[in-house]
């Protein structure tokens, strides 16, 4: 049964106090696995909105709360993930939400299926911890990934071993996890602290009051809502998909060029001087191997967009699938691949940025580049392009003002050329690993994010399993 | 001089040798101090000014050299010279002491007749056979990346001492351009102080005692006069051709890259003296001494730039090869404008692209260009991303070295041609 109380009604102050008494009298109904009665008869919303005059306005209302917890980490991404089990297993109450119907964001939904960057310029794997569990766990599942220890070529995964192993972990976690539910706003108390976050799904608009919010929406959003400053940026929007019948390896050096196997394979240079700013279809080696046999991921660089603009994402979304549609078709034109089908298109747009958080830390292009070292390191990126491993501050997940939040995975406060390298899939479990367990320990030693001890957050990053270096 | 004499000649030698040691080696804060030690030598300043229609700082050192060469004979040899000094060295220890190249014409005096006739033209021909060159090459060894770099820094130097070794002086009595330039000046001053005084002395006088390197001069008859003019004229027609066939190997090259400041192709294999101040020079190591490759036998041990070791590239914050240069074959340049230096054009083939071929979410060229040249550029018909280099691209190899592809790199940097 949806309660729902008009605007200037019992609780028109709207401040913490009224919705966490209420929360005691709903918590009981909120769990995720209750079933409804069948053929139960409901009214529909007692507060639509109405036109008033030329503008279109929603009465003040309450908002039921649909669950209590201490942690709640917003977007089930490679961040949240991480960031959700890392929290759990130092024993806190850990509340997991997505907005789509699997978990993984772009590593599964996006199809970024390349672990990528994962070494540092000598070709040893810096980025550790959950990341490396997933990859563990990825290891004994056939199909599950390949080229794991092959540096510098990374590793690729396989979008449904992910999905189902995260679906796995999170089935025997503990973690209270609620899919088909958007994050869409934040819950301030009176101080302008985050105590929670609100949720829209088929239940409708629903709270989820917490104690830490750790905002892993890619997007920041529930950091935006909640007052703190950011920068926005616009990127390439693409989308990835997947083609079947093609057998077409990687050119970057290892698999491809040792394996004889799959040397003929290679796309060839041409011959001689390239003509200057030639554009051309694939020349039938399109896309690279995934772990399922005779399947590639197809990368889409995209125009750019505003990831935060619905009409941009809209057209890009039908814009992309009817382009790579006719790219699979003249792929089919090319000898040897008359039978290359479209197995999917990415069910998520490949967002890159959209914002970026004003942190304690903002991580300089400058800094990466000369080898910059923190004391409140976290993790590492890998190296990437001509910069090198670089470290990533504790300070870049902490808002510069808003309490009670943390930022993780694409959304950390970061110059765009780092983010351009901190939204990738291995950094996000670094910065997600990270943001899990020092909300935890905000909550074990009820302190702020700001002030939670590095030294001892380091130490257990290390116990993780994590590399600092 | 008489207190020149009263001191050892060896003992000036040792600190000769030794002061030329700390220029070439750069131990010197001083970048540019291995370029001052070339330019000391009156046959390198005069030849590559008149080549270059420049003239430097240097050449006032060149000139003050030259002027007391003209008056104590070879006075440069015999005390300056860290090339003789070892050359001399060499032969007390050698198979062949005796004065058997007595008999052999004078060499370096062609070679000087030569090559002063080609720099009128532009090509000064033989200006690699500069004895403080030769001596100043081996020590860009540590810039050396590969075998073929160390021979060839080597070779001039390992000729000379192995010669000298089997031979004896013959090198350093009559086939150096730089003793044989020493010669022309004193002969020639010789006669203008004749002309002059009316004095009838012989043309060339033998002074102290019978040294090695003290040797009569066969003096100046009608026949020599005939063969310094057809040297001349040989010289002239030489270094002509000689720009004619550099022109040509620049069109016809796709992979020539030379360093920053080089000065066109047709002049810069005849300006280069192969002294390798610059190979030594480069931080990054990318400049290397041509086998004959990239610019055949006339750019034999010139120096050309190659993106072959990780992550190497020109550095946008580096202009150290461009003031180290003795002749101007690379013209120095401040570092605004060697920025501005068009080393070669980058170019991608987007048959091994990974973006283009959506195999990777790479931008590394896009990334690493210093210079804002490389873009990753949606083409919405094709419907497809591709790496677009624009005009800023001077050819610095950020974007190539980069490049993850193998076999071969997507961009690569090519010898820059007309538009």
């Amino acid at each position: 049964m949806r309660r729902s109380i008009a605007a200037g009604g019992l609780f028109a102050a709207g401040s913490l106090a009224p919705i966490s008494a209420l929360a005691g009298q709903v918590g009981g109904q909120a769990s995720p696995t209750q079933t409804a009665g069948q053929g139960e008869h409901e009214t529909g919303s007692h507060t639509p909105a109405t036109i008033a005059g030329d503008k279109v306005v929603q009465p003040r209302r309450e908002v039921p709360v649909l669950h209590k917890t201490s942690v709640l980490v917003v977007g089930g991404g490679p961040a949240g993930t991480a960031a959700a089990f890392c929290a759990k297993r130092m024993g806190v109450d850990v509340t997991l939400v997505e907005r789509y119907g699997y978990l993984g964001g772009l590593a599964t939904g996006g199809l970024v299926l390349g672990i990528f960057p994962l070494y540092d310029r000598s070709n040893k794997q810096v980025i550790y911890g959950i990341g490396e569990e997933f990859m563990k766990k990825l290891d004994v599942m056939k199909y599950g990934i390949i080229d794991r220890w092959k540096a510098p070529t990374y590793p690729t995964i396989d979008a449904e071993a992910f999905k189902f192993l995260l679906a796995d972990m999170v089935l025997d976690s503990g973690i209270t996890a609620y899919l088909d539910c958007w994050g869409v706003d934040a819950i301030l108390d009176g101080k302008g602290a985050v105590r929670g976050a609100i949720f829209e799904s088929k239940s409708g608009r629903q709270a989820i009051l917490a104690d830490i919010v750790i905002d892993c929406s890619g997007d920041g959003d529930i950091y935006a809502a909640a007052g703190a400053s950011f920068e926005k940026v616009k990127t390439n929007i693409g989308l990835i998909s997947r083609i079947g019948n093609i057998d077409e390896v990687d050119m970057a050096p290892g698999r491809g060029s040792e394996d004889p196997e799959h040397k003929a394979q290679i796309a060839k240079p041409s011959e001689g001087r390239p003509s200057k700013g030639r554009v051309n279809d694939f020349n039938g080696h399109a896309g690279n191997s995934t772990p399922a046999p005779h399947v590639n991921w197809l990368n889409m660089r995209g125009p750019v967009g505003d990831a935060l603009d619905v009409a941009d994402l809209t057209d890009l979304e039908l814009k992309h699938r009817r382009g790579t549609w006719s790219n699979v078709e003249k792929l089919r034109e090319k000898q040897g691949n008359e039978q290359v089908y479209l197995t999917e298109t990415a069910p998520q747009l490949g967002v890159r940025l959209s914002r970026l958080l004003d942190g304690c830390k903002k991580l300089t292009n400058q800094e990466i580049r000369s080898g910059a070292k923190f004391k409140d390191v976290i993790g590492y990126s890998g190296a990437y392009a001509n910069a090198p491993e670089f470290q990533i501050p504790y300070g870049s997940l902490v808002p510069a003002k808003v309490e009670n939040v943390l930022a993780a995975g694409r959304c950390i406060s970061a110059e765009f050329e780092v983010a351009d390298i901190t939204r990738l899939i291995p950094v996000c479990w670094v910065t997600g690993q990270a943001a899990g367990l020092a909300a935890a320990m905000c909550i074990q030693n009820n302190c702020k994010p700001r002030n939670v001890n590095v030294a001892k957050l380091q130490e257990l990053l290390h116990q993780q399993g994590a590399y600092l270096g | 001089m008489t207190l020149l004499r009263r001191v050892p000649r060896r003992l000036i030698q040792l600190a000769c040798f030794v002061g030329a040691l700390v220029l070439v080696w750069p131990v010197l804060p001083l970048a540019v101090a291995p370029r001052f030690f070339q330019e000391v030598s009156p046959f390198v300043s005069l030849s590559s000014s008149i080549a270059a229609r420049s003239i430097d700082l240097g050449a006032i050192l060149a000139l003050v050299v030259a002027m007391v060469s003209s008056l104590k004979k070879r006075w440069f040899c015999l005390y300056l010279c860290p090339t003789g000094f070892l050359l001399e060295n060499t032969n007390h220890i050698g198979m062949r002491r005796t004065r058997w190249w007595a008999k052999l014409p004078p060499v370096g005096r062609y070679v000087t007749i030569i090559t002063i006739a080609g720099a009128i033209f532009g090509y000064p021909l033989l200006l690699w056979m500069d004895p403080l060159c030769i001596f100043s090459s081996p020590f860009a060894i540590n810039k050396a990346t590969n075998p073929f770099s160390v021979a060839l820094v080597c070779l001039g130097l390992g000729v000379l001492v192995g010669a000298t070794f089997v031979f004896g002086m013959a090198w350093c009595v009559r086939i150096c351009p730089l003793s044989g330039f020493q010669d022309m000046l004193f002969a020639t001053r010789k006669a203008l102080w004749m002309k002059l005084t009316g004095s009838r002395a012989d043309l060339v006088k033998i002074s102290g005692t019978a040294d090695s390197l003290r040797v009569k001069a066969p003096a100046l008859k009608f026949s020599v006069a005939r063969r310094v003019f057809f040297a001349g004229v040989g010289g002239a027609a030489l270094g002509l051709l000689a720009r004619r066939a550099g022109a040509a190997r620049y069109r016809n090259s796709d992979t020539l890259l030379r360093p920053p400041g080089a000065v066109p192709e047709d002049r810069f294999a005849g300006l280069c003296i192969r002294c390798n101040n610059c190979v030594h020079a480069c931080p990054t190591k990318i400049i290397h001494p041509d086998t004959g490759r990239e610019a055949g036998l006339a750019g034999f041990g010139a120096p050309v730039v190659k993106f072959d070791r990780d992550y190497k590239y020109c550095l946008e914050t580096c202009n150290a090869c461009t003031d180290v240069c003795p002749t101007g074959a690379l013209t120095a340049l401040p570092l605004a404008q060697k920025n501005k230096y068009i080393i070669g054009e980058a170019l991608v083939d987007n048959n091994v692209c990974l973006t283009a071929l959506g195999k990777k979410e790479c931008d590394a060229c896009e990334h690493a260009c210093p210079y804002d040249a490389v873009k990753i550029t949606w083409d919405e018909s094709s419907y497809n991303a591709y790496p677009v280099v624009n005009d800023k691209c001077v050819g610095c190899g950020a974007c190539e070295v980069v490049c993850p592809t193998m076999p071969g790199k997507a961009i690569r940097v090519w010898t820059q041609k007309p538009a």
